[in-house]
């Protein structure tokens, strides 16, 4: 018969069991009736008639029973038995229950942790309007190696937006903090281009969304705030439409709400407020380049024409290029680049599930961390496995009789794989729970300052669906091993006297064992490398001191930095050094010029680092200075340009020559500039903790102009806490407008390595977990084995065997175990170091401390769970083991 | 009288050819076949319906409720076009067995 034949049976069953059922019972009295009528007319009286005609049936309820087993429909009735005697058999068993289910709910509960994480950055779409319809553009220089640019100029996006025979929308986005109200706070917002909206085919809540000619320049800046904001600020008032919210001190008109769970199209980041471009200038007027040729800042999701293909939509969008490229490409730019971004060619990616620089990140250390996970689920598996297959020896008998009084094979094996199925989908519901608790705990990890990852982890669809499967197979996996073994024996046992099944002690369960111990080896040595790579990043020197220094970042408001702004915080107690820079090291934005020995043709393209620094910024910095003079108060617009450069500057420009006293032609912010260089310091890792550290020039923060990122950075000692109140306080009171965030530079570093601090925590968390679990499974099989022996110990110690001879007898079965597991373990560790290789930092992935390192401790803490058992062997008295049985 | 046991697989064909001469109810194809078989075969109801049950559901019967002759509703089965080629296809396999066994047994 056809699958789909028997699934409609079985649905039929489902709609008509009552009438079936009924059908049946009358079908069968109706026999009654008319096989009594027949034996009435034999001359019978009535009842006896009717007795022999059930006899005759055979008993209505076995009658039924039998033709209900003919029906296909049946078989949920059965799998509706099968699982209330599994239930039965859990009730009876607590203690095995509980711990298969805990070993379960960890294993599962930890994949489906990690799963949460990629559905949430990877997976889920966007809550818009046919979100798998979505493309993400992206271009490619042409003969590039480097991965495709995600960000456009606005000119480009307003450019493609007007292609309507290829794209019905075009939304292109950015994030950004915005200072509300006042005292200010920072709330996460987004700058968009005027069909944002409407490209995501989104519809208002209250009021209306941002539209093409809020983004025409002249427009009157306006705000579309999201839902959740609107709750939160507003209580859901209808009024919050036309009121003002100041932005960075600028009033700005709410025009509308938009829906409910749309926090932007930036994944892991919250828009509370959202902007279009055109008005950003007027909210802060420092970003008026940002709508230049160019900035290209803007990330662009589109969506083809109707009717237009992903492909399609590629191939007419670089045929219409050229012809458009000419007027939107900066013309400031040297003509190779122009050139080169002629050339480039776009390239249209699925982009249904939004953006998020969160992605490139974490995309490999979450595959790694999912492929963890699953080792941890197997260790748990064989666990769980080992402990049926020990128990399997205790259900022999139950198995027996059954076998013995008809029942098929088949049919046990089905009864004890619903029992696996159903223990792993228990675990699976806490692990569920304990997923979603631990979930938050994992987002915080990679929330790292300035910007929080928001990420929404209540369990949906996916994540239900993935934990079912992964529970079901679960419970396949770790099911059909013991319940072959448990049938295997037959019927026969049962007519045993003695049904222990002595003889048949599997062979599969030290195997089970060592590819535990191999599995561990593998995640503990992972583990290891991991650690030693953040270790390394910690301790690597920088080429400053983070230590003590506070940042507090006053984007663009540079002229509202006069001298007497750090002179007041340097009478802060507690406060040694205050200074100003444009770019601090390691804040992920970096500025970069050509600077070359003056004499020399200045290159069209950067070549070197550069950084605004005011007096005592090397001392706050605490970076040395290794000849010449640090800038001072007199380093001002009115004298010579000066410059100090570091260790890889001078290296590359002026080789073996001392630097200072040297002049530098450079083209600083467009002006071509004579430096005079004044002093060499140390190398830094501003570019990255694993990046070597780039050429740098240091140039004069008076001596620039224009509108510049400014932070100022202070050395404190003692309470930092009152010393941060304190800046906080000074600076509130001369910028009203401004949101004052004091953070320490420490943070700001500790965000560079979030990805590796994450990685070693989670490895490390993993692999104690799979060598608990390896652990357990050794100290389960070596009790089990003690178990049985019991007779066999008790003869060796009849004759003679010391307790000390016992306990090396077991602790030698465990060892051999240990060191097959580590000899299956150390070529997987091998293998699957390659794929983390590109992961770690001043450590080789066959590290043989960190290899010897995870060995040792899976040795130790195998002879632990080893010992156990051991002393128990080594305590039996032997008279007693003898008459064991 | 000692009853035989119906050999195995053979009900089916026996209910087919019962019910190939007209629609019965389950308590008239026992006894019909009962009388057939010169009451050498007694089908247990047990393993009558399970039968009826399964060659209705695979469309070879179909079923339906009328007045049976004491005027009792009973359950009436009826051959369908599909019984009807089920019939005639087991029957030739049945000739083909019989004239095999009973040829070996007569030394032919």
């Amino acid at each position: 018969m056809t699958f789909l034949r028997r699934l409609g049976s079985v649905v039929w069953w489902l709609l008509n069991r009552n009438r079936a059922e009924q059908g049946l019972a009358d079908e069968l009295q109706a026999f009654i009736d008319l096989s009594a009528a027949d034996k009435m007319r034999g001359g019978l009286p009535a009842a006896e008639a009717r007795r022999l005609a059930v006899v005759e049936l055979g008993g209505v309820e076995q009658a039924k029973e039998r033709v209900r087993t003919y029906r296909h429909g049946s078989m949920l009735d059965e799998l509706g038995r099968d699982v209330r005697y599994a239930f039965r058999i859990f009730v009876k068993n607590p203690g095995f229950t509980i711990i298969i289910v805990l070993t379960l709910a960890l294993g599962i509960g930890a994949n489906t942790a990690i799963f949460g994480m990629i559905d949430a950055l990877m997976l889920r779409w966007l809550p818009v309007k046919n979100p798998q319809e979505l493309v993400q553009v992206t271009f490619q220089a042409p003969g590039a190696t480097t991965p495709p640019a995600e960000s456009f100029s606005y000119v480009i996006v307003r450019a493609l937006a007007e292609q309507r025979q290829i794209f019905s929308g075009v939304a292109g986005f950015s994030g950004f903090r915005f200072d509300v109200g006042s005292p200010a706070s920072r709330v996460p917002g987004a700058i968009v281009t005027g069909r944002y909206y409407e490209a995501l085919g989104l519809n208002p809540v209250v009021g209306r969304l941002l539209t093409r000619e809020d983004d025409e320049p002249g427009a009157s800046p306006v705000v579309v705030i999201s839902y959740h904001y609107w709750e939160r600020a507003f209580a859901r008032s209808s009024d919050a439409v036309g009121q003002n919210v100041r932005m960075n001190g600028v009033p700005v008109r709410i025009v509308g709400v938009s829906p409910r769970g749309f926090v932007g199209a930036n994944v892991g980041s919250t828009a509370d407020l959202t902007i279009a471009v055109a008005a950003f200038p007027q909210v802060k007027p420092d970003a008026a380049p940002l709508l230049g040729p160019g900035n290209f800042w803007l990330r662009v999701l589109a969506r083809p024409a109707p009717g237009v293909s992903r492909a399609q939509a590629a191939a007419r969008l670089n045929a219409v290029w050229p012809q458009i490229s000419e007027p939107l490409i900066a013309p400031h730019w040297p003509a190779s680049r122009r050139k080169e971004m002629a050339d480039s060619v776009f390239q249209l990616s699925p982009g249904g599930t939004g953006w998020t620089y969160l992605r490139e990140v974490y995309r490999k250390p979450l595959f790694v961390l999912m492929a963890a996970v699953g080792l941890v689920l197997l260790i748990a598996c064989a666990n769980v496995a080992s402990l049926l297959l020990a128990r399997a020896s205790a259900r022999q008998r139950e198995v027996a009789v059954r076998l013995a009084i008809g029942a098929g094979r088949g049919r046990i094996v089905r009864q004890l794989l619903i029992e696996s199925t159903l223990l792993s989908l228990i675990g699976a519901a806490f692990g569920v729970g304990l997923a979603w608790v631990s979930g938050r705990f994992l987002v915080n990890m990679i929330s790292a300052a300035p910007g929080r990852v928001v990420f929404d982890l209540t369990p949906n669809w996916h994540i239900l669906g993935f934990t079912s499967a992964v529970a079901i197979a679960t419970g396949v996996l770790f099911g059909v091993a013991p319940a072959l073994q448990t049938t295997a024996a037959g019927p026969s046992l049962v007519l045993k006297e003695d049904a222990r099944m002595s003889g048949s002690r599997s062979r599969l369960l030290p195997w089970l064992v060592s590819v535990q111990v191999a599995l561990s080896l593998v995640l503990l040595a992972g583990a290891g490398l991991f650690v030693r790579t953040l270790r390394n990043l910690q301790n690597l020197d920088p080429g400053f001191k983070a230590e003590g220094v506070l940042l507090v970042d006053l984007e663009g408001r540079r002229t509202a930095v006069p001298d007497d702004f750090l002179d007041e915080i340097q009478r802060i107690p507690g406060v040694v050094s205050a200074s100003v820079s444009t770019h601090t090291p390691l804040s992920g934005s970096v500025w970069s010029e050509p600077a070359v020995p003056a004499g020399q043709r200045i290159p069209e393209r950067d070549n070197a680092y550069f950084v605004g620094a005011g007096p005592r910024f090397l001392s706050t910095m605490q970076l040395h200075l290794i000849a010449g003079r640090d800038f001072t108060n007199r380093d001002s617009a009115d004298s010579p340009a000066v410059a100090i450069v570091n260790e890889a500057f001078a290296q590359r420009h002026f080789a073996k020559q001392n630097p200072v006293g040297q002049h530098l032609a450079a083209n600083v912010r467009g002006n071509r500039t004579d430096l005079e260089i004044v002093g060499l310091v140390r190398n830094t890792n501003a570019a990255g903790l694993r990046k070597a550290p780039p050429p740098t020039v240091y140039v004069a923060y008076a001596q620039l102009t224009g509108d510049l990122p400014t932070a100022l950075a202070i050395r404190a000692t003692g309470r930092i806490g009152s010393v941060v109140s304190a800046i906080q306080q000074a600076l509130q009171s001369k910028l009203p407008g401004t949101a004052i965030e004091v953070r320490p530079l420490s943070a700001q570093i500790e965000a560079t390595i979030v990805q590796e601090r994450m990685m070693a925590t989670l490895a490390t968390a993993f692999g104690l977990l799979a060598l608990t679990l390896a652990c357990i499974g050794l100290y389960g099989l070596l009790a089990y084995s003690v178990a049985q022996r019991t007779k066999e110990i008790g003869i060796r110690m009849a004759l003679g065997a010391q307790g000390a001879r016992v306990v090396t007898l077991v602790l030698k079965g465990g060892a051999r175990l240990v060191l097959v597991g580590i000899a299956l373990g150390l070529p997987a560790m091998w293998a699957a170091s390659r794929w983390v290789e590109s992961m770690l930092f001043g450590v080789t992935r066959t590290d043989p401390a960190t290899i010897g390192g995870a060995i040792v401790l899976l040795m130790a803490a195998a002879q632990l769970a080893a010992y156990l058992p051991a002393r128990r062997a080594s305590r039996l008295d032997p008279l007693g083991a003898l008459r064991h049985e | 009288m000692d009853k035989l046991d119906i050999p195995q697989g053979t009900l089916d064909l026996m209910i087919l050819t019962i019910l190939a001469r007209e629609p019965m109810h389950g308590y008239g194809i026992s006894q019909k076949l009962a009388a057939l078989s010169h009451n050498n075969f007694q089908v247990n109801p047990g393993s009558l319906f399970p039968s009826l049950y399964r060659l209705e559901q695979d469309g070879k019967l179909k079923a339906e409720w009328r007045p049976s002759e004491n005027n009792r509703n009973a359950k009436y089965y009826t051959l369908t076009p599909a019984g009807r080629r089920q019939l005639e296809r087991h029957r030739e396999r049945w000739d083909r067995i019989s004239f095999a066994i009973t040829s070996v047994l007569e030394g032919a």
